[in-house]
C-alpha cells in the first residue's frame, strides 16, 4: 500500500527532497540560498511552460476522440456523433482547458507521465522510449562539433578584427615592413575564408545540404548513410557471443556524422558571431591596455585576459544553443530518416496532429534548457568571482 | 553629415581634433566607422544590388514568370548561354543561338497497330525518360541578339495607390530581351517557366515577408520590453518570466504548430503570406525584448528622464520619445543581424510544405524544388536560386557582422 503510493509519487518527493535540502542549506549560506531560489524560478518557468505549450496545441484542429473514433470507423464499426462525445467523456476531453491541464501537469509532476498519445494509442513515456535521448545526444554532440569549430576561429577573427592590411610601424625597417604586411595580409585572408566557410553553413538550408551528400552516395554508388544503422547491423544487439560488436560501432559512427555535420556547421555560425563580439567586446577593455603596458604580448596576452574572460557568458549560453540546435533537427530528421524525438515531433504537428505527444516533446526539449540554464548558472556562480558578485549582492 | 564622414573617414588620426566627430551623431559614426570595413562594404553593395533587381524585378526580368509567361515549346530547358565571340567573330552586342526542343514523335497509329512489339521499341528508344526530355538543340546559323530596353509585358513599376488615389505606374519595357520568342538566361522548369524571372521576383516576395516578420517583432519586442522595464515591480516580473518561458521553447515546431492550425481557414496565398510573417514575428520578441528592458531599467533613472516627468510629459511620451531614440542604433542593428535568421524560418516552413506554396514566387519555394531527385539529376540550373540564395544569406551576415562591430562604440582604438 505504502510502497504503491510511493511508486505513484516518486517524481514528487525527489522534486521535494531536493527543494529542501537546498532550502536546509541555503540558511547558512547565501550561495545555497541563491541556489535555492533559483531552483524555485526554474520550477515556476517549467510550469509555464506546460501551459503555454498546453494552450498552444489547442489552436491545433481536432482532438483524440475524434481521431480514436475516426480510426474505429475504418475497422468497420458505425460511428455516431454520440459515440464520439462518450469518448470525449472516457477521456476526459470535454472537461475546460486549466482543468486538463491541470490533471496533466499532477500527472507529471507526481510520477513524470506525459500523458497519453492517441496517434499512436499507448502513453507517451512508452512512444517515446529511448528517442528522446537519441535527439538529446544529436544535439550535444551537433553542440560539441559546432564549438570545436566556432569558439578557435571565432577567436582569431576577433584578433584579426582591428588589425589593418598594411603595417604602417615607422620604427620598422623596409624589409620589416613588407614582411610584416605580408603576414598582416594573410592573417586577413585566413580570417575572411573562415568566416565564409563557417557562415556557408547557415546559407545552405540544411535539408539541401544532407540531401546533397546523400545524392553525392547515390552517384558513388556507396549505400546511403540515412538512418542510424544499416540493415544488417540493425536487429544485432550490441554484445554478442563474441563480446562487444565493434563492427556495428563502426557502423553507427558511419551513419550519425552525417546529422551531426549538418546540424552541427548550421549552428557554427551564430555561435561564431558570438564568439567573436564576446572576445572583441573584451578585448577594448582597460584591463587588456593594462596588460599589453604590463609587456604581455601574443599569444598569452589574448589567452589570459580577454579569451579568459569571455568564457563565462559563453559557458552561460549552452542551454540556449542546445534549444537552438535542437530547432533544425526535426528537418535534418526527416531527410535523412532518423526516428528520433524531433521526427516524431514533426509527424506529430504535421500529419496526425498529437497533441499531447507534440506537447510533451516540446517540454522535455524546455526542460533540457531550463535545467542546462539552471546549472551554468549555479556552476558559474559558484567559479566565476564576477557573476558571484551580482548575483549575491556583496559576495 | 557628408562633410563630418568624409573627415573621419578619411583620416582617423586627426579625428581628435575634429570638432565635427564629437558633435556627430551615432548613426553618423557608425556609418563612418562602417566604411572602414572592407568585407562589410562589399557585402552591402552585393545585398544592394539584389534587394534593387528584387524589388524591381519586372524590369530586370525579360519574361513573366507566372504561368501566363511560361514558354510551352521550351519546357525542362537548358540556360541559354550568351555569348560576345565565336567563329564568326566578335560582336560588342551579346547574343546566343537558337535553342529548340525535340519533339518527340509518337506514331499513335503504329502504335496502335504495331501491338506490344512495338510499344515495347518506343518505350525503349528512351522518348518516355526524363533526360531524353532535356534534349536540345542549339542552331549556331541562327543568331540571336540581345536588344535593350525592349517592349514586354506590362507590368506596375511602383504600386503608390492608396486609397482612392490612384497612383500606379505601369510600363512595359524591360532592360533585356529578345526580338523573337524568349531568351531563358538560366533556363525553364517543368511548365517553361523561367527560372531567372522566377528568382528575381522571389527575392523581393521573401524579403517583404521578413520585413513584415520584423516590424511585427520590433513592435511587440517593444511594447513588452517597454512596458516591463519601465514600469518595473511586479509587471516586471510577470512579464519577463513569460518571456523566459517563451525563450525557451523551440521556435521552429511552434510555427509548424500555427501554421498548421491557419490550414484549417480558407486563406487566399496574400493573406496567409501576411499571417506566417506575422506569426514568425511575433513569436520570436523575447531576446530583443530582454535586452531593451534592461536598457530602459538603467535608462530610466537618467536625470533627462526626471526633467522630462517634472516637465510633465506623460508616460508614453516618455518612452516613445525619449528612451526608445537612446537605443535606435541598437535596434536597427539587431534588425538588420537578425534578416537571415527571419529568412531561413521562412524557407523552413515553405520545404515543410507550411510555408508559401506554389505558384507564388518565394525563395523558400523555389528551394523546396530543389530536393527533387529529378531536378538534382536533369535540371541543374534549376539550383539557380540557391546560388542567389545564398548570396544573399552571406551577404546579410557579413554586412551584419560589420555593422554590429561598427555599432560598438568602444571598438576604435584611441
Amino acid at each position: 500500500m505504502f510502497i504503491q503510493f510511493l511508486a505513484d509519487t516518486w517524481l514528487l518527493w525527489i522534486l521535494l527532497s531536493i527543494g529542501g535540502l537546498l532550502w536546509w542549506s541555503g540558511r547558512a549560506s547565501q550561495y545555497f540560498n541563491y541556489v535555492f531560489r533559483r531552483y524555485l524560478l526554474a520550477l515556476m518557468t517549467l510550469l509555464l511552460v506546460s501551459g503555454i505549450v498546453f494552450s498552444l496545441m489547442e489552436v491545433m484542429p481536432g482532438d483524440c476522440a475524434e481521431k480514436y473514433i475516426a480510426y474505429k470507423n475504418t475497422q468497420g464499426e458505425i460511428i455516431t456523433q454520440a459515440d464520439i462525445q462518450a469518448e470525449r467523456v472516457r477521456m476526459g476531453l470535454d472537461k475546460s482547458l486549466p482543468e486538463r491541464w491541470g490533471r496533466w501537469i499532477t500527472n507529471l509532476t507526481l510520477r513524470g507521465d506525459l500523458g497519453f498519445s492517441c496517434a499512436k494509442r499507448q502513453t507517451v513515456n512508452l512512444a517515446l522510449g529511448n528517442r528522446f535521448w537519441v535527439s538529446f545526444m544529436f544535439c550535444i554532440a551537433g553542440l560539441i562539433f559546432s564549438y570545436l569549430i566556432a569558439v578557435p576561429f571565432g577567436i582569431f577573427s576577433a584578433f584579426t578584427i582591428n588589425k589593418p592590411w598594411v603595417e604602417k610601424n615607422p620604427q620598422y625597417s623596409k624589409m620589416e615592413k613588407l614582411f610584416s604586411t605580408v603576414l598582416l595580409s594573410l592573417q586577413k585572408i585566413l580570417d575572411l575564408l573562415l568566416r565564409i566557410i563557417s557562415y556557408l553553413g547557415l546559407a545552405l538550408p540544411n535539408f539541401l545540404l544532407a540531401l546533397t551528400i546523400i545524392l553525392l552516395y547515390v552517384f558513388a554508388g556507396e549505400p546511403m548513410p540515412t538512418g542510424l544503422f544499416s540493415d544488417q547491423w540493425r536487429n544485432v544487439p550490441w554484445f554478442g557471443n563474441n563480446g562487444f560488436e565493434v563492427e556495428k560501432l563502426y557502423d553507427f559512427l558511419s551513419h550519425i556524422w552525417l546529422p551531426i555535420f549538418v546540424i552541427g556547421w548550421s549552428a557554427t555560425a551564430l555561435q561564431l558571431q558570438t564568439v567573436r563580439a564576446l572576445v572583441v567586446d573584451e578585448s577594448n577593455k582597460l584591463y587588456v591596455d593594462a596588460a599589453r603596458a604590463r609587456g604581455v604580448e601574443g599569444v598569452s596576452l589574448w589567452v589570459g585576459y580577454p579569451v579568459r574572460h569571455s568564457i563565462s557568458p559563453l559557458f552561460n549560453s549552452i542551454g540556449f544553443d542546445f534549444q537552438r540546435i535542437f530547432n533544425d533537427l526535426p528537418i535534418v530528421a526527416i531527410v535523412i530518416g532518423l526516428t528520433d524525438s524531433a521526427a516524431l515531433l514533426i509527424e506529430a504537428l504535421a500529419m496526425t496532429s498529437d497533441q499531447e505527444l507534440a506537447a510533451a516533446i516540446l517540454f522535455l526539449v524546455a526542460l533540457v534548457v531550463i535545467s542546462m540554464n539552471f546549472i551554468t548558472d549555479v556552476v558559474l556562480a559558484a567559479v566565476d568571482p564576477r557573476v558571484r558578485k551580482s548575483v549575491l549582492g556583496n559576495g | 553629415m557628408s562633410v563630418i564622414l568624409a573627415r573621419f573617414g578619411r583620416k582617423s588620426k586627426q579625428k581628435k581634433n575634429d570638432e565635427s566627430y564629437y558633435t556627430a551623431g551615432q548613426l553618423a559614426l557608425i556609418k563612418g566607422r562602417f566604411k572602414k570595413k572592407k568585407s562589410g562594404v562589399i557585402a552591402a553593395w552585393v545585398l544592394g544590388t539584389l534587394v534593387f533587381m528584387g524589388f524591381f524585378a519586372p524590369f530586370f526580368s525579360p519574361i513573366d514568370p507566372t504561368i501566363r509567361g511560361a514558354d510551352a515549346d521550351y519546357r525542362r530547358g537548358a540556360p541559354q548561354v550568351l555569348h560576345f565571340w565565336d567563329e564568326n567573330g566578335f560582336s560588342a552586342r551579346p547574343f546566343s543561338y537558337t535553342y529548340t526542343k525535340e519533339k518527340s514523335k509518337i506514331d499513335i497509329k503504329t502504335l496502335m497497330s504495331g501491338g506490344l512489339d512495338a510499344l515495347d521499341a518506343f518505350i525503349s528508344s528512351g522518348a518516355l525518360s526524363s533526360s531524353s526530355q532535356n534534349k536540345f538543340n542549339v542552331d549556331k546559323n541562327e543568331r540571336r541578339d540581345i536588344q535593350f530596353f525592349v517592349q514586354g509585358w506590362e507590368y506596375s513599376l511602383l504600386d503608390l495607390s492608396v486609397g482612392e488615389l490612384d497612383l500606379d505606374i505601369r510600363w512595359d519595357r524591360h532592360l533585356f530581351g529578345v526580338d523573337q520568342g524568349q531568351i531563358h538566361l538560366m533556363g525553364t522548369d517543368e511548365d517553361g517557366k523561367d527560372i531567372f524571372s522566377r528568382t528575381l521576383h522571389a527575392i523581393w516576395v521573401t524579403l517583404s515577408i521578413a520585413i513584415v516578420a520584423l516590424v511585427v517583432k520590433l513592435f511587440t519586442s517593444l511594447l513588452v520590453g517597454g512596458i516591463s522595464g519601465y514600469f518595473g515591480g511586479r509587471i516586471d516580473t510577470v512579464l519577463m518570466s513569460i518571456t523566459e518561458a517563451v525563450r525557451v521553447i523551440p521556435a521552429i515546431p511552434i510555427y509548424l504548430a500555427c501554421a498548421v492550425a491557419l490550414a484549417q481557414f480558407d486563406l487566399t496565398p496574400i493573406q496567409r503570406y501576411f499571417a506566417i510573417a506575422v506569426i514568425i514575428g511575433a513569436l520570436d520578441f523575447a531576446t530583443l525584448a530582454r535586452r531593451l528592458r534592461t536598457h530602459i531599467l538603467t535608462e530610466r533613472n537618467q536625470d533627462y528622464i526626471l526633467a522630462a516627468q517634472l516637465c510633465g510629459s506623460s508616460t508614453w511620451r516618455i518612452i516613445w520619445r525619449h528612451l526608445i531614440p537612446s537605443f535606435s542604433s541598437y535596434i536597427i542593428v539587431d534588425t538588420l543581424i537578425n534578416f537571415p535568421y527571419v529568412i531561413l524560418a521562412e524557407t523552413s516552413l515553405s520545404f515543410l510544405g507550411l510555408g508559401l506554396t506554389e505558384p507564388v514566387n518565394s525563395l523558400g519555394v523555389l528551394l523546396q524544388k530543389a530536393q527533387d531527385p529529378d531536378i538534382q539529376q536533369n535540371m541543374v540550373w534549376q539550383f539557380f536560386p540557391l546560388l542567389v540564395f545564398v548570396f544573399m544569406i552571406m551577404a546579410f551576415v557579413f554586412v551584419g557582422d560589420a555593422l554590429r562591430d561598427a555599432a560598438d562604440p568602444y571598438s576604435e582604438k584611441k
